[in-house]
């Protein structure tokens, strides 16, 4: 593979390629459920595209098979995917400069994985080519992976679909760690936010305590962490 | 083909996903923070990747908590090392292979 230039739009697909070992097997998961449940080739395709979140579909997809009226599907999903949110906010604040087209599409691209290997990749890949490079890789094996899960549903082996259920928090983990190297204080506000969003868990919805855990902790943060060279643009 | 109630389920769906993850591009535009905020900014990536890790990857095979957390071991060694990404994550799928052809 000829080496690609750092913070192009090809290094960026290529930095997708862990996303989109963890995308296919969801991708094509929830096509199967939503076809399953009633969904054309065409609507099951067309959510992907157009809504482009995994947890979100795949609950529609089983709400809308156990006849779940439309507006608790939307309301449920706004729900789910108000963290991101705060990850375009974050995303933006490293796209300055970029057009307002540019940053206007790569904020719909978004997702969990998009946004950890953006925020953490080295500032010379702090541009709108290489998160459009790597956030549109992403989208489209989305995207393909939904589109074949319509037509073959036994394409994957069970045992190496069960295998790549793994795949994104092995990559999240890959991403975080580096950075924990020599930074004590920060591995520390990583264990307790885990505790925080485990014990909140507990007391309200996932997705409710992913978004508190992550937004109190980070303010504790400020308090004992220092990120030395790791922050940028401060 | 394309139900309508279906279809304007999706595009219901495309509005709630879309419009929170767009605010911030139009809204940055006219903000600039001071160093405090831009601190809160860059510790965010890191307490959300925590919360995404954890205790998710223990229902990654539902009722075994031990399967996603050597899962979690294989990628965290060759991150620790600091590894490629593509490679922690083919050791962890390693991993959670031989997990299930052999227990």
């Amino acid at each position: 593979m000829k080496e690609a230039k750092s913070g192009s739009f090809r290094e960026g697909v290529r930095d997708a390629v862990p996303i989109m070992l963890g995308y296919v097997p969801i991708g094509i998961a929830y096509a199967i459920i939503a076809r399953q449940g009633g969904m054309s080739t065409v609507e099951t395709v067309l959510m992907s595209l157009l809504v482009y979140a995994g947890a979100s579909q795949i609950m529609a997809a089983g709400m809308l098979a156990q006849g779940a009226a439309a507006p608790v599907i939307v309301l449920a999903t706004f729900l789910l995917n108000l963290r991101h949110l705060i990850m375009s906010l974050c995303v933006n604040n490293r796209l300055r400069g970029a057009s307002l087209g540019g940053r206007m599409l790569g904020s719909g691209l978004v997702t969990d994985e998009s946004f950890a290997v953006f925020t953490t990749a080295a500032p010379e890949k702090c541009n709108i080519r290489y998160y459009l490079g790597m956030a549109l890789g992403a989208y489209g094996a989305w995207a393909a992976s939904s589109l074949v899960g319509s037509f073959v549903t036994d394409l994957l082996p069970a045992i190496l679909s069960a295998s790549l259920g793994i795949a994104l928090y092995a990559m999240f983990i890959a991403l975080l760690l580096p950075h924990l190297h020599g930074n004590a204080r920060l591995g520390l506000l990583v264990l307790l936010t885990a505790l925080c969003n485990w014990g909140l868990g507990k007391l309200m919805a996932a997705s409710w305590a992913l978004i508190v855990s992550t937004l109190l902790c980070a303010f504790l943060g400020l308090f004992f962490v220092d990120l030395g060279e790791e922050a940028r643009d401060a | 083909m394309l139900d309508s109630k279906v279809l304007l389920l999706i595009l219901g769906m495309t509005l709630v996903t879309y419009v929170p993850r767009a605010i911030p591009a139009i809204w940055l535009e006219r903000l600039r923070f001071g160093p405090r905020v831009e601190k809160y900014l860059n510790l965010i990536p890191y307490t959300a990747m925590a919360a995404l890790i954890f205790p998710g990857v223990l229902s990654v095979d539902a009722g075994r908590p031990w399967v996603g957390l050597v899962g979690a071991a294989a990628a965290a060694i060759p991150a620790f090392f600091r590894k490629p990404a593509l490679l922690c994550v083919l050791a962890a799928v390693a991993a959670e292979f031989a997990v299930y052809s052999f227990l």
